[in-house]
C-alpha cells in the first residue's frame, strides 16, 4: 500500500490572534451601540423645533451648564492618554517593560482626571437641577416645581425642628402651638410625671420641649410658611407671572431678622448700601432678575438700612438697627432652584447624560483593564503584550467617541 | 497566553513600519487647537454662517479619527479583514439614526400640534364656538395619532 502524504490542514481564520478579533468584533459591536446613541441626539437636535419650526434645541450654556473648557481640557488628556497606551504598546514590543508600565500608569492618570473633571460638570448640572425629568418646560410647569420644591423644603425643614415620627400636618399644628410652648410644656412635663411609663405622653413633652428650645426657628419657619401659602395660592389661581414668582423667591433670599426698636423685632427683605450694590452689579445669571426689579428697592442714603414688612419697605438709620440674624430662610430655600424654563431640557439632559455617561462607563472599564498590567508591577513581561495591545485597542476607540462627542455636544451647539 | 500568540504578536508588530507616535500627537493637538479656532472664528466675525462652523469643526474631528484609526489602532497597516470587520456594523448603525430621522428630524410634532391623540368630545348646542376649535385640534391624530 502505498504511503499518500498527509493533505495540508486548510488555514482557517484570520491572520490574527483570536484576541485581538475578539477585541475587534467587539469594537464592531461598540460602533453600533453609540452610533445609536449618538444619531437619535443628532435627529432629536433637528426634530425638537419650536412652534415657528425653528431648532429650539437649548444651546444657552448659562442654562445647559455645558461647560465648553472642561470638555477642551477632557479631549487633551484623552489624546494624551491615546498616545501614552500607544507608546506603552511600542515598548512592550520593544521589551522594554519599564517603559510601558509608566505609560500605562499615566494613561490610568489620565483617565482619573477625565473622570474627576466630568464629575465637577455633572455636579453643576445636579446642583442646578439639569437632569432627566426634573426641567420645567413651560411657565406653568416651572412656577408648579418652585411650589413643590419650596413645599418639599418647609416640610423637611419642620421635621427636622420638631422631633418624632408623626405626619407632617399633624408637626404643622404642633408648630402653630410655638407661642403657647412654654406652658404647654409644663402642663406635659407635670403629666409626664404622673404616667412616666406612657409613651404619647413623653412624646407630647418632647414635642413641647423642641418647641421651646427652637422656638425662633419655629417662629421663621411660620412666617416662611405662611409667605408659601400666599406664593401657592396666587399659582393655583393663576395670578402669578414666572417673573414675579422669582421676584418674591429672591425677595425670601434676602430676609432677615432685625430688631428695630427695643420691643420690636421684624422678620423681612433686608437691605442695606453694601447690599443693593451687590444687586446691582449681580452678574450671577439666576440674580439677573434684581436689576430689572431695581424700582421695587428702596433709595437708601448713607447709613441707612431698610427692611420691608406688610409690604412696604421702611427705612431705619442704620445705627438704630440690630441685625441679628442675616438668610433667614436659608436653610429651607438653599433646596429651592430658581425657576425657569427650558424647552426640551428634559431630552437635552437626557441625551447628555446618556452619551457622556456611557462614555464614562467605559472609561472605568478601561482602567480596570490597565490596572490589572499596572499591578504586575516589576512582574510584567512579554505575556502581557497582546493584553496590552487589546486594552490599547478599546481605549482609542473611548477616545475616537469623545472626539465626535466633543463637538457635537460641546462646540456646535453653543456656535 | 502562549507562547506561539506572541510569537505571531511580535511577528505582527514586526511588519507593522515605524510609526512616529509623538508627530500623530502633536497632529491631534494641532486638530483640537484648530476647532476651537473655528468656534472662536464665529465669535470674532470671521466665519458668519453657524452651518460652515458645525461642518469646519467635524470636518477636523473627522481628521482626528483618521488619526487614531489608521495610526494608533493600526488600521493602515492591517489586512483587508478590517474591512468585513467594520464595514457590515458601520452600516448596521446608520439604521436608528435613519429610522427615526422621518418622525422626529423632519419637525413632524411642534409644541403645539404634541404627538399624542387628543380625546375631543362631540360638540354640544350649547357651545356653538367648540366645532372650528375641536376642528382644529382635531388634525392633530392626523400627524402623530398612529405612533
Amino acid at each position: 500500500m502505498a504511503h499518500t502524504p498527509p493533505r495540508p490542514a486548510v488555514k482557517m481564520g484570520l491572520p490574527i490572534p483570536n484576541s485581538k478579533l475578539g477585541m475587534w468584533l467587539f469594537l464592531g459591536t461598540e460602533i453600533m451601540f453609540f452610533t445609536a446613541f449618538i444619531g437619535t441626539y443628532i435627529v432629536l437636535y433637528f426634530g425638537s423645533v419650536d412652534a415657528n419650526g425653528r431648532s429650539a434645541w437649548p444651546t444657552d450654556t448659562h442654562v445647559t451648564h455645558i461647560n465648553v473648557v472642561a470638555g477642551a481640557i477632557n479631549t487633551f488628556v484623552l489624546i494624551f492618554s491615546s498616545y501614552l497606551v500607544v507608546v506603552a504598546h511600542e515598548a512592550m514590543g520593544q521589551r522594554n517593560f519599564q517603559k510601558a508600565f509608566k505609560a500605562l500608569g499615566g494613561t490610568f492618570v489620565c483617565a482619573c482626571l477625565f473622570l474627576g473633571i466630568k464629575g465637577v460638570e455633572y455636579g453643576g448640572k445636579i446642583s442646578h437641577d439639569i437632569l432627566p425629568g426634573r426641567i420645567a418646560e413651560t411657565e406653568d410647569e416651572a412656577l408648579d416645581k418652585l411650589v413643590r420644591e419650596m413645599g418639599a423644603a418647609l416640610d423637611a425643614r419642620l421635621d427636622s425642628l420638631i422631633p418624632g415620627d408623626q405626619p407632617i400636618h399633624i408637626k404643622q399644628s404642633q408648630a402653630a402651638q410655638v407661642g403657647d410652648a412654654p406652658r404647654l410644656l409644663e402642663s406635659a412635663q407635670k403629666s409626664l410625671a404622673e404616667n412616666p411609663n406612657n409613651p404619647e405622653m413623653r412624646e407630647q413633652r418632647d414635642v413641647m420641649q423642641a418647641l421651646v428650645d427652637n422656638a425662633t426657628q419655629v417662629a421663621i419657619w411660620r412666617t416662611l410658611d405662611i409667605e408659601y401659602g400666599s406664593l401657592r395660592d396666587a399659582v393655583s389661581r393663576n395670578a402669578l407671572t414666572l417673573e414675579e414668582a422669582e421676584h418674591r423667591l429672591h425677595e425670601l433670599e434676602l430676609a432677615a431678622r432685625v430688631q428695630v426698636s427695643e420691643t420690636e423685632s421684624l422678620v423681612g427683605p433686608f437691605v442695606d448700601a453694601a447690599r443693593l450694590e451687590t444687586l446691582a452689579h449681580s452678574e450671577h445669571p439666576e440674580e439677573a432678575s434684581a436689576p430689572a426689579h431695581d424700582d421695587d428697592l428702596p433709595h437708601l442714603a448713607e447709613g441707612e438700612v431698610a427692611i420691608k414688612s406688610g409690604g412696604e419697605w421702611k427705612v431705619y438709620p442704620a445705627s438704630n438697627v440690630k441685625l441679628l440674624q442675616d438668610n433667614v430662610y436659608e436653610d429651607v430655600l438653599s433646596s429651592v432652584h430658581h425657576p425657569q424654563v427650558i424647552l426640551y431640557g428634559n431630552i437635552f439632559a437626557s441625551t447628555y447624560f446618556l452619551m457622556t455617561g456611557f462614555h464614562a462607563v467605559h472609561v472605568v472599564v478601561g482602567m480596570i483593564l490597565f490596572a490589572i498590567v499596572l499591578v504586575q508591577g516589576p512582574k510584567l513581561n512579554e505575556r502581557w503584550t497582546e493584553w496590552v495591545e487589546n486594552s490599547g485597542l478599546y481605549w482609542h476607540f473611548v477616545d475616537l467617541v469623545w472626539i465626535f462627542l466633543f463637538p457635537l455636544i460641546y462646540i456646535i451647539p453653543g456656535v | 497566553m502562549s507562547d506561539t500568540t506572541a510569537a505571531t504578536q511580535h511577528a505582527e508588530h514586526a511588519a507593522h513600519p515605524h510609526v512616529n507616535y509623538t508627530k500623530i500627537f502633536v497632529a491631534l493637538c494641532v486638530c483640537t487647537a484648530l476647532s476651537w479656532v473655528a468656534d472662536e472664528a464665529g465669535g470674532w466675525g470671521l466665519i458668519d454662517s453657524k452651518r460652515m462652523i458645525a461642518v469646519i469643526v467635524l470636518a477636523i474631528a473627522v481628521a482626528k479619527a483618521q488619526y487614531v484609526m489608521r495610526y494608533f489602532m493600526h488600521l493602515k497597516f492591517e489586512g483587508k479583514w478590517k474591512y468585513v470587520l467594520l464595514l457590515p456594523t458601520t452600516i448596521l448603525a446608520c439604521g436608528i439614526p435613519l429610522a427615526l430621522a422621518p418622525d422626529i428630524g423632519l419637525h413632524y410634532y411642534r409644541p403645539t400640534t404634541p404627538q399624542t391623540r387628543v380625546e375631543i368630545a362631540p360638540p354640544t348646542e350649547l357651545s356653538p364656538t367648540a366645532a372650528p376649535h375641536e376642528s382644529a385640534k382635531g388634525s392633530a391624530p392626523e400627524h402623530g395619532g398612529d405612533h
